[in-house]
C-alpha cells in the first residue's frame, strides 16, 4: 500500500490550501498570513499543543500520539516564504502580488506537512510525539537557524528531525537522498583591493589596482585547483570586479570583488577561508597594495545523518516503492537552511520528485500538486513506522 | 636683443585681450565670440587675407612680407577653446560662465599670437608669407584635424608649421623642446568579454567572465614588458573593469573593460594596437570564451621634425639665451592635437615657461601675462628668421 488512501480524499483539499498559498507569497520573515493559516488549520486539526513567533514568525505544532511508552519525539519541518520574482507561470491562481512568487514549492511543503498533520492528529496511529514545524526565511533569512536559537529543540524535546524539497527533474512521487553531505554550505566575500590611483597615463606613480585584483581573481583558482583534495568539492568563483572609475583615463585607487565559496565538508570550508585571505592579501602585497577581505559565512553544509538516511530510504520506499527512490543523490551545489535543524539533531532530508519542470528559483516554475499525496504520505509513514502504534 | 621691445609697448594691450577671452570661454566649436574677436582684431591690424569657418570655427589670417623673393609660407598655430572646469583662481577677470574656465592657458596662446600679427602686419620685416592659424578643439574635439580635412594646408600654401604651448612650473620665459615623439598618442579602447554566465555554484557549467577578464587584464602586461623596445616608451593601462552582475552568486555573462594607451613613436603604437587586438581575443578563447576589442585612435603622436626643431630651438635661444632653452625636453604622455598638423607638414612644437603655479587643467590654473613678451618674440622672430629681409 504505497500511498496512504486517506490523502486520496484529502488531495482536492490540500491543493486548495497550496494554490491559497501561492496566489499569496510572503517573503523571508514576513510570512503573517501564511503563519496564520498555518495555526487555524492546526487548530482545527485538534493538535494538542500550538505555538507560534518562534524564529520570529514560525509556527510549530504537537500531536501526540494514542501511546507514548517510545518517549520519542520526531520533528518534521517545512518551509513558508516565497522568494522575490515575478511570477510566469500563467496559472489561474498565480501570485496577486507583483515581483512575489513561490517559486521554490515552499507553498507545496507546507500544504503537504499541514496534510500529514491533519492526518496524524485524525488517526494519532502512533507511539511518541511528532511535532510539525512550519518555518520562516528560508530563502537566505536563516529561519531556520532563528528557531533553533530560540530553543525549539530543547522546548519541544525534539530528538529527530527531517526535512522534504519537491525537485524538478526527478519523476514525480519519486524520492532521493543521500547519506552525509548533501546540500552545499554557501559562504560570500567581498574584497577590497586598495592601490594607488592616478592618471592611466603615468602608472608609475600609480599602484594599479586594476591589475592586482585581476592577480587575485586568478591566483584565487589555486584553491580549488591545488590546495583542495581533489576528491572533496569546492567552488571559488569571484563573481563581480568592480572598478571604483568607469574612466577610460583613470587608475582607479579601489576595486570590490565579491564572490562566493561552495563546499560540502567543514574542514574544506575552514581551508577555503584562510586561503581567500592570505591569497588575496599576500597577492596584494606582491605589487604593492593591500587587500581586506570580508569573508561571510552563510548557510552551513547541510549533513544528512547516516542512521535516519537509511531510515527515510526505508519509508520512502514503503510510499513510492523500490525502484523510485535513490538512496545515492547526487550532491547539490545550492544551499539548505535544514542544515541548522540538522547540526542540532540527527535527521535527513529528503528531495521529492516534481516531473519534468522548469528549475526552481525559475519564473515559469510551479509545484506539481500532484506530488502531494507522495509528500504527504512519506511524512505520515514515518512517523507511523518510527514510532509504531503499541 | 632677446625679447623685441616692440611687445613691451603692447603688453598691456595684449593682456586687455588675454583677459577678456579668460572671462568669456567657449568650449569645442562652440569659440565664435573668441573667433569673433580674433578676425576682427586681425582686420583692425590690417592683415592681407582672412577666412572664418575652417574646421568649423577656425580662423586663418594671411600676412605678406614686404617682399616675398623667398616663396616661403610658415605657418603660425594657436587654439582658442576653454575647458568644462569650474574657475577657482579668484581673478577680478575669471570666468564668466559657471563650469567653463580657460584651464589651460589658450586665451594666453591666442592673445600671444594675436601680438606677434599686430607687430607682423606693421612691420613685415621678412621676405615670405606668414599664415595664423588661430584652431578651435584642441581639447579632445580635434579642432587641428578638422582645419587640415577643410584643406587649410594646401589652400594658403603652408610649407612649415610651428605651434607653442605655456608650461606651468617651468622657470619663467624658458622654453623646452625635442625632436622627434614629443607628445603621446592617446588612444582608447574598449574590451567586451563573453564567457557564459551562471550561477556561481555551478561553474562547470559556465564560462567565468570574470575569471577570463582578469587572464586578460594580466595579459595585456606583456605588450609592455615584452614587445615594447624597452627604450620606447609604451603606456597600456585597463582603468576600468566592469562585471554586469556585482551579485555574490551570480557569474556574469558579460565584462566591460576600458583603457588607454599611449605611445611616443607611430610604429610602437601600430604594434600596441595589433597587440592588444591580438591578446585579447586570444586569451578569451584559451577560456572557451570571447571577446572583442573596440580600439579608438585618439591624437596621434606629436612628432617634431628634426630640421624645424632646430631652428625652433636656435629661435627660442635668441629670444631666451642658450642657458633658457632645453632642446632635450623630457617627453610628455599627455596628448595633443597639434600633432595632425605636424603629419601634414614640417614642423615643431615648442612649450614656454611661466613660472610656479597650478598646472594645466587645474581649477586654479591661470596663464601668466608675464610670458607674453617672449611668446610673442618667439614668434616674430620665427617668422623674422626663418625668411629674412632682403
Amino acid at each position: 500500500m504505497p500511498h496512504i488512501n486517506r490523502f486520496a480524499d484529502l488531495h482536492a483539499e490540500i491543493t486548495a490550501w497550496r494554490r491559497d498559498f501561492h496566489e499569496n507569497p510572503e517573503l523571508m520573515f514576513d510570512v503573517q498570513r501564511t503563519a496564520g493559516i498555518v495555526e487555524t488549520k492546526l487548530k482545527e486539526f485538534g493538535c494538542d499543543t500550538i505555538k507560534t513567533g518562534i524564529g520570529r514568525t514560525g509556527v510549530v505544532a504537537v500531536i501526540k500520539g494514542k501511546t507514548n511508552k517510545s518517549g520519542k519525539v520526531i520533528g518534521l519541518r517545512a518551509d513558508m516564504d516565497a522568494l522575490p520574482i515575478f511570477e510566469a507561470t500563467g496559472v489561474d491562481y498565480k501570485s496577486k502580488v507583483a515581483g512575489k512568487m513561490h517559486a521554490c514549492g515552499h507553498d507545496g511543503h507546507t500544504a503537504m506537512l499541514l496534510g500529514a498533520a491533519k492526518y496524524l492528529a485524525e488517526t494519532r496511529n502512533f507511539d511518541g510525539t511528532a511535532v510539525v514545524i512550519f518555518q520562516p526565511a528560508e530563502e537566505g533569512g536563516g529561519g531556520g537557524d532563528e528557531m533553533v536559537k530560540d530553543g525549539m529543540m530543547d522546548d519541544f524535546g525534539i530528538q529527530e528531525v527531517y526535512g522534504m524539497h519537491n525537485m524538478p527533474g526527478y519523476p514525480v512521487g519519486h524520492f532521493a537522498i543521500r547519506p552525509g553531505a548533501f546540500f552545499a554550505a554557501a559562504d560570500k566575500f567581498s574584497i577590497h583591493v586598495e592601490g594607488k590611483g592616478g592618471h592611466a597615463a603615468k602608472p608609475h606613480d600609480s599602484i594599479d589596482t586594476t591589475l592586482v585584483a585581476s592577480h587575485i581573481v586568478v591566483a584565487l583558482q589555486s584553491i580549488a585547483s591545488r590546495n583542495a583534495d581533489p576528491l572533496k568539492s569546492l567552488v571559488v568563483s569571484v563573481t563581480s570586479f568592480r572598478t571604483e572609475s568607469d574612466a577610460y583615463n583613470v587608475i582607479p585607487q579601489h576595486v570590490e570583488l565579491r564572490g562566493t565559496v561552495r563546499t560540502m565538508d567543514i574542514g574544506v570550508q575552514d581551508m577555503a577561508e584562510a586561503n581567500i585571505t592570505r591569497v588575496a592579501e599576500a597577492t596584494a602585497q606582491a605589487f604593492g597594495a593591500t587587500a581586506r577581505v570580508d569573508y561571510e559565512r552563510g548557510y552551513p553544509v547541510m549533513v544528512n545523518s547516516e542512521k535516519q538516511t537509511e531510515f527515510a530510504v526505508e519509508v520512502a520506499k514503503k510510499v513510492a516503492g523500490d525502484g523510485k527512490v535513490i538512496a545515492d543523490a547526487a550532491q547539490i551545489m545550492g544551499a539548505e537552511d535544514f542544515s541548522y535543524m540538522l547540526n542540532a539533531r540527527p535527521g535527513a532530508y529528503i528531495l521529492v520528485g516534481n516531473g519534468d519542470t522548469p528549475m526552481c528559483h525559475h519564473p515559469a516554475y510551479n509545484f506539481d500538486d500532484e506530488a502531494i499525496p507522495a509528500g504527504c504520505s512519506y511524512w505520515a509513514t514515518l512517523v507511523e513506522t518510527a514510532m509504531p502504534a503499541a | 636683443m632677446p625679447v623685441i621691445n616692440r611687445f613691451a609697448d603692447f603688453h598691456a594691450e595684449i593682456t586687455g585681450w588675454r583677459r577678456d577671452m579668460h572671462a568669456h570661454p567657449e568650449l569645442c566649436f562652440e569659440e565664435t565670440r573668441t573667433a569673433a574677436l580674433v578676425e576682427g582684431l586681425l582686420r583692425d591690424f590690417g592683415v592681407d587675407q582672412i577666412k572664418t569657418g575652417i574646421g568649423k570655427t577656425g580662423v586663418v589670417g594671411v600676412i605678406h612680407g614686404k617682399t616675398n623673393t623667398s616663396g616661403k609660407v610658415m605657418g603660425l598655430r594657436a587654439d582658442m577653446d576653454a575647458l568644462p572646469i569650474f574657475e577657482a583662481t579668484g581673478v577680478e577677470y575669471a570666468s564668466t560662465v559657471k563650469g567653463k574656465m580657460h584651464a589651460c592657458g589658450h586665451d594666453g596662446h591666442t592673445a600671444m599670437l594675436l601680438g606677434a600679427a599686430k607687430y607682423l602686419a606693421e612691420t613685415r620685416n621678412f621676405d615670405g608669407t606668414v599664415v595664423l592659424i588661430f584652431q578651435p578643439a584642441e581639447e579632445g574635439g580635434a579642432g587641428g584635424l578638422a582645419m587640415c580635412r577643410d584643406g587649410l594646408m594646401d589652400e594658403f600654401g603652408i610649407q612649415e608649421v610651428y605651434g607653442l604651448h605655456n608650461m606651468p612650473n617651468m622657470p619663467l620665459g624658458s622654453f623646452g623642446i625635442r625632436p622627434g615623439g614629443f607628445f603621446a598618442a592617446a588612444d582608447e579602447f574598449t574590451i567586451t568579454v563573453t564567457g557564459k554566465g551562471g550561477h556561481g555554484a555551478l561553474p562547470h557549467e559556465a564560462i567565468d567572465t570574470t575569471l577570463v577578464s582578469a587572464q586578460i587584464v594580466i595579459a595585456l602586461q606583456s605588450i609592455v614588458s615584452r614587445n615594447a623596445d624597452p627604450l620606447n616608451p609604451l603606456v597600456v593601462t585597463v582603468g576600468s573593469v566592469q562585471t554586469e552582475s556585482d551579485a555574490f552568486n551570480v557569474i556574469p555573462q558579460l565584462c566591460e573593460m576600458r583603457g588607454t594607451v599611449r605611445s611616443l613613436d607611430p610604429d610602437i603604437r601600430d604594434m600596441a594596437e595589433n597587440a592588444v587586438k591580438r591578446v585579447v581575443p586570444a586569451t578569451a578563447r584559451a577560456f572557451g570564451a570571447t571577446a572583442s576589442v573596440d580600439y579608438r585612435r585618439g591624437y596621434p603622436v606629436t612628432v617634431n621634425t628634426p630640421e624645424q626643431t632646430e631652428f625652433a630651438a636656435k629661435v627660442a635661444e635668441k629670444v631666451a639665451g642658450s642657458d633658457n632653452v632645453n632642446t632635450q625636453a623630457p617627453q610628455r604622455m599627455g596628448a595633443e592635437d597639434f600633432s595632425y598638423m605636424l603629419e601634414e607638414r614640417p614642423g615643431a612644437y615648442i612649450i614656454l615657461g611661466t613660472g610656479p603655479g597650478a598646472g594645466v587643467h587645474h581649477p586654479e590654473y591661470n596663464f601668466n601675462d608675464e610670458a607674453i613678451p617672449a611668446g610673442c618674440s618667439y614668434w616674430a622672430q620665427l617668422v623674422e628668421t626663418g625668411m629674412p629681409a632682403r
